[in-house]
């Protein structure tokens, strides 16, 4: 245990005289890191803030369901039985094509259609209106494909809440946001990849020494992943300290507008997950980027 | 101690850089590897840090074959030798103290202890009083018996210098051996590689002579 102590309180000593050596070196690195961390963790903010506004008052999806011409009574009733006991969905209503008739007739003013009457070109439609349920398990759009293959059915007509649009519109905005974060976690990686490795070739005198004087790699790398650690830490707090001052000035250019377009808008809230995701994220990539180069370099050199 | 059983060492392309070396070094004995610069003697250093491995026949130290370690076991091997460079290698921006206590910190001995070792070893090379400056403010010979102080501090049972004397002036080189031969009489078993004759040819100690990778002689010299 002592030895133990003694290695690692050696290796931060070490660390941090690495620092203080080239301080300017490692305040870039820091910077550079943190506005790598910030872009991601401040679109994960922008993100988390646009998920906890899905409008609760929206419009509710819609479908309407063409039958088939050649489906019985009791085949239309079992299908308006399926899909009433849905837990998605709110109502059904069965529209029969002569009152779909008289109301396109009336709606648009196409009286003399009324005289097709007897040779009516609409088909029976079941309307189906869709009650938002997160915890039935059952999606809309699955319970949608599931009807549009259903052979009793002519055709559907979707009509997708905003609720389900802003979703899409979240679904897609998170993939290309995750993608994007890891494009910049992997760049703090391979920026502290290259940087570690650099150091391994200045310090290469330094390590053959080491090595000769029967250092372990462990005992080797140890400072240097201190070090990336060290920058870790700084370029993540940095990093949460743009995230929380781009949040402040958000709030402070748009949030008049936005307070009146809904009240519960009044304030962004700093989610800490996401301060604590970019901590973590910070040390762990530069940690890793570190721990790369050493072993890949160390058996190069060695 | 030192076994070297028909060494061979080929690099890439067949290069020979040894062949077929067979000697023996008793534990507590010294001698002198010799040879012209590029003849063969830092590969066969290197076979003996494990640095490298060699291509057939084996190198074995206190009866263990080097080819068998690595990692751990291969460091735990190098910090029972003690190391005498040509360049002293010392880190500049440490103390002569901490440049000598690197092989204990190393090896993990307790920081009480550490003091205790490194001035009984620079008080041998006759600098104690130096301990606390930096090793850039020391002389070249200074420097290197710093070097010598760090190789010994931890009482290694084996001592291996490339030339050590290679940056000396004679005085200081008939100084930086009369060292050796104090630790060869305290029981440390030594191989120096030089190619300085004058060197070799004031002890009485075994010469390995090495000519194009092939040990051409092997023998006592004498004292002028």
């Amino acid at each position: 245990m002592n030895r133990w102590l003694s290695d690692h309180r050696w290796a931060i000593a070490d660390a941090l005289k690495r620092v203080r050596e080239r301080p300017i070196q490692f305040l870039v690195l820091v910077g550079l890191l943190s506005i790598l961390l910030a872009i991601p963790g401040w679109l994960a903010q922008i993100w988390l803030g646009m998920s906890s506004l899905v409008p609760e008052e929206a419009v509710h999806s819609e479908a309407i369901v063409f039958l088939s011409n050649e489906i019985e009574f009791e085949e239309r009733i079992e299908l308006e039985r399926m899909l009433g006991e849905s837990p998605i969905v709110e109502h059904v209503i069965f529209i029969p094509k002569s009152k779909a008739l008289a109301d396109l007739s009336s709606s648009d003013g196409l009286a003399p259609l009324t005289q097709l009457a007897d040779d009516n070109p609409l088909p029976d439609a079941l309307q189906l209106r869709f009650v938002f349920s997160p915890d039935s398990g059952v999606s809309e759009l699955s319970l949608v494909e599931r009807i549009e293959f259903d052979p009793r059915v002519l055709s559907l007509r979707y009509y997708p809440s905003t609720r389900i649009q802003y979703g899409s519109m979240l679904e897609v905005l998170a993939f290309f946001g995750a993608g994007f974060s890891m494009l910049t976690i992997l760049g703090v990686l391979m920026t502290v990849f290259l940087v570690s490795a650099a150091d391994v070739v200045d310090d290469s005198k330094r390590i053959k020494l080491y090595t000769l004087l029967g250092a372990s790699s462990r005992y080797i790398q140890r400072p240097y992943l201190y070090r990336a650690t060290f920058l870790g830490i700084f370029a993540g707090f940095q990093a949460c300290l743009a995230v929380i001052g781009l949040n402040a000035l958000l709030s402070e250019v748009v949030i008049n507008n936005l307070e009146e377009l809904d009240s519960r808008l009044g304030s962004i809230p700093l989610d800490t997950r996401i301060l604590l995701g970019i901590v973590m994220v910070s040390v762990a990539s530069s940690w890793i980027g570190a721990e790369r180069a050493m072993n890949q370099r160390l058996k190069g050199l060695h | 101690m030192i076994d070297f059983e028909y060494v061979s060492k080929f690099y890439e392309g067949d290069r020979e850089a040894l062949f077929e070396v067979n000697f023996r070094l008793a534990p507590g004995e010294m001698a002198f590897l010799t040879g012209h610069s590029g003849a063969g003697k830092s590969t066969l250093l290197r076979l003996l840090l494990g640095l490298e491995t060699a291509s057939s026949g084996a190198v074995r130290v206190a009866g263990t074959n080097l080819a068998d370690l690595s990692g751990e076991k291969l460091a735990r091997y190098r910090r029972r030798v003690g190391v005498v460079f040509q360049d002293p290698n010392l880190e500049e921006d440490l103390t002569v103290f901490d440049n000598v206590a690197l092989p204990l910190r190393i090896s993990g001995f307790s920081e009480s202890d550490i003091p205790r070792r490194v001035m009984a070893a620079l008080s041998r090379v006759d600098l104690s009083e130096q301990a606390l400056v930096s090793p850039k403010l020391l002389s070249g010979g200074q420097q290197q018996r710093v070097g010598i102080a760090r190789a010994i501090v931890h009482r290694p049972a084996l001592l291996i210098a490339d030339e050590p004397t290679g940056n000396l002036d004679p005085e200081l080189s008939a100084r930086v051996m009369r060292m050796f031969t104090q630790f060869q009489q305290l029981g440390v078993t030594i191989l120096v590689a030089t190619h300085e004759r004058a060197v070799v040819e004031s002890l009485p100690f075994r010469r390995l002579v090495i000519e194009r990778g092939r040990l051409i002689s092997d023998g006592l010299g004498s004292k002028r």
